[in-house]
């Protein structure tokens, strides 16, 4: 019965191909815009794979002038840009609408050939991090906040991790009684919506005097995440064979020297793809920190703010969110294996 | 000397034993304390907020009434409702469709599923931009869409309103979740042994009884799970609605949050209005869980005599 026809092999690749393109496709196009300059943004159609030259054509013009032509790709050819002899202002030009970083006067000495040889054809390298300068250079904060970010999922780890690794021990390892009930509650809070916590807390962090801290922001985040790493961390804690721990017992090793010796490092996956759920929601997360913070914003927030309501530099807030998406890839990807149960294989 | 040092040791042991039954509860007291502090105290402040109005004396209504008289609150309602259902229901046929196909042995399933993964894994607000690049005028889709001559004239994605505003972001949520729920149902239709489906066959079932039969009750408890999960997630859409088309043009009930939060702060009736809302949304959330779970779980001891 599991044998396919030709007609339904056929059927089958090109429905799967059909849908790695339409995952692959909007990616290639975003990448390219978060590498694109100033002149390619305004091209239509879009390019699918980045450039990374640009050609322009050059002429002599009259007092020690030059005719700068670029082909936008429109289908009209080469046009005319600009025309002049001022190193700066062709310096500034090459940087804004090109993405290229040369010194005015190396393009002019460059230019100078046109005198002897007529029109020529000039390519220089873009300067392809251009984008992500430009990110941080214009975004009001967007540095300060990447290390905001970094510093919250530190804390969010650091916070879920402590709290969340004993609770998750105490379930696995121990029978007491409202066991079920601290379950039910712990699964409460993790599908608690985040916004309905997210308000009422930033008056408590007002009294607390922790309104618009990193702290105060990853306390929020460690609500959900110190449930899931007690939920994590218990589903390995009773993978541990506990006679390796009665043994250690009996070698003489005290509770801390056996937690330290032996279930801690058995435990290490745990806590490995723990924290790192921790640093995806300390690090995706918009809502509550613009609920919460002012002035320490949060790379995810000042991406979403890049953005305002028009689309002129949406090539910067572009590369504001391939910085954002790195670490988030690959933290998912090393913690794919819980993904998969996190995102339904979870036992109710 | 051994022997002494074994008997010290089983001392030990046996001492710890009769501490164990307060060990749970001391490692289980930080975690109580935490959500004590951080989130029962919250979620009661955030009550008693709902429950007052802007001088501090109790009301049941004011509030409430002040939410739904608020701008485009309806729509809002109407609008998480439609998303969540619509997003949901379609996400999960196109997703099990596809699982279905690829529960054979393929060559590059691995690949297949390490892009599947990339979707989901994109932070939601990079999410909202990659669409964006996509969606105005000059974006990449209008570029697909021109160069396939699918379209003579580029379209103003931007511009859409009301249903078709609510099914482009659907379109954009579907893009994300689909693959990664496509996963799950996988791995879950992989746990199904052979022998199952080979034995029905062999007692005369046809392919869509084997299905409905045999992979969709086994497949039953991840999707309940995820379900929740996406209804949870697809209850609080906004930062794509806001980022993409901007505040107001789509309303959700977790934009109007933002709105109040984002674009009107300050304002006594805005953080009131800000609050109900979250209780709300909050409550929206629970209630469309448990019903969700009342459902899923009375389907089987109606169609099964087991």
């Amino acid at each position: 019965m599991d044998k396919l026809n030709i007609v339904q092999k056929t059927v089958v690749s090109i429905i799967l191909a059909t849908m790695v393109i339409i995952v692959v496709v909007p990616i290639l196009f975003f990448l390219t815009v978060a590498f694109s300059n100033d002149v390619e943004m305004t091209q239509f159609p879009k390019r699918i794979f980045p450039s990374f030259s640009v050609t322009v054509k050059v002429a002599p013009a009259e007092n020690g002038e030059y005719e700068l032509f670029y082909d936008k790709g429109d289908g009209e050819g080469y046009r005319s840009i600009i025309t002049t002899k001022n190193a700066t202002k062709l310096e500034n030009h090459f940087k804004r609408q090109y993405g290229v970083n040369i010194s005015g006067e190396k393009l002019l000495e460059d230019f100078s050939a046109t005198r002897e040889n007529g029109p020529m054809e000039f390519t220089y390298r873009k300067d392809l991090l251009f984008n992500f300068k430009q990110f941080f250079a214009i975004v009001n904060n967007s540095s300060k906040a990447l290390k905001n970010s970094i510093i919250v999922a530190l804390y969010t780890i650091l916070i879920s991790l402590s709290i969340g690794s004993l609770a998750g021990y105490a379930m696995a390892r121990y029978n007491f009684k409202f066991k079920e009930t601290i379950n039910v509650g712990m699964l409460i809070v993790r599908m608690f919506p985040v916004v309905g916590i997210s308000i009422p807390m930033a008056v408590l962090l007002i009294k607390f005097g922790l309104f618009d801290t990193l702290i105060g922001l990853a306390i929020l985040y460690s609500i959900p995440n110190i449930a899931l790493t007690a939920w994590i961390t218990s589903s390995i804690f009773i993978g541990i064979n506990k006679e390796l721990e009665e043994a250690s017992y009996i070698f003489g090793g005290n509770g801390f020297n056996t937690f330290m010796r032996i279930t801690l490092p058995l435990a290490f996956p745990a806590l490995a793809a723990s924290s790192m759920y921790a640093f995806l929601a300390a690090w995706n997360d918009t809502i509550s920190a613009l609920i919460l913070t002012n002035e320490n914003q949060t790379l995810a927030l000042v991406v979403y703010k890049a953005i305002g309501t028009t689309s002129s530099g949406i090539q910067y807030a572009a590369a504001g969110s391939v910085i954002l998406i790195l670490p988030a890839l690959v933290f998912t990807f090393i913690v794919r294996k819980y993904v998969n149960q996190m995102w339904g294989g979870v036992e109710l | 000397m051994s022997n002494v040092k074994s008997i010290k040791s089983q001392k030990k042991f046996s001492s710890s034993i009769i501490n164990k039954k307060s060990i749970p509860y001391l490692l289980l007291l930080p975690a109580f304390i935490y959500y004590a502090v951080f989130w029962l105290a919250p979620v009661l402040a955030g009550m008693v907020e709902v429950f007052t109005d802007t001088n501090g004396n109790f009301t049941l209504t004011e509030n409430f009434k002040l939410m739904f008289q608020s701008e485009l609150f309806d729509k809002a309602v109407m609008n998480t409702a439609l998303f969540a259902a619509v997003s949901v229901v379609l996400q999960y046929f196109i997703a099990l469709l596809l699982a279905v196909l690829l529960s054979r042995k393929f060559r590059g399933a691995k690949l297949l599923m390490f892009i599947a993964m990339i979707p989901m894994a994109i932070t939601p607000t990079a999410v909202a931009i990659l669409w964006k690049t996509g969606l105005i005028k000059d974006g990449w889709l209008n570029s697909i869409l021109m160069s396939l001559h699918l379209i003579k004239e580029p379209i103003v994605f931007l511009n859409a309103e009301g249903l078709a505003a609510v099914f482009l972001i659907i379109l954009i949520d579907t893009w994300t979740v689909t693959p990664s729920v496509m996963i799950i149902l996988t791995a879950g239709l992989q746990g199904i042994q052979k022998e199952f489906r080979e034995a029905a066959y062999t007692f005369g079932a046809n392919k869509w009884q084997i299905f409905k039969d045999i992979t969709l009750p086994i497949l039953k408890p991840s999707i309940v799970t995820s379900v929740i999960l996406r209804l949870i997630a697809a209850i609080q859409v906004w930062a794509i609605a806001v980022m993409v088309l901007g505040f107001s043009k789509v309303p959700f009930l977790v934009e109007r949050i933002a709105f109040y939060v984002d674009v009107v702060p300050g304002v006594a009736t805005s953080e009131k209005i800000a609050f109900t809302l979250s209780f709300t949304t909050t409550i929206i959330v629970l209630l469309a869980t448990v019903i969700y779970l009342k459902v899923a779980n009375k389907k089987p001891s109606k169609g099964g005599n087991r």
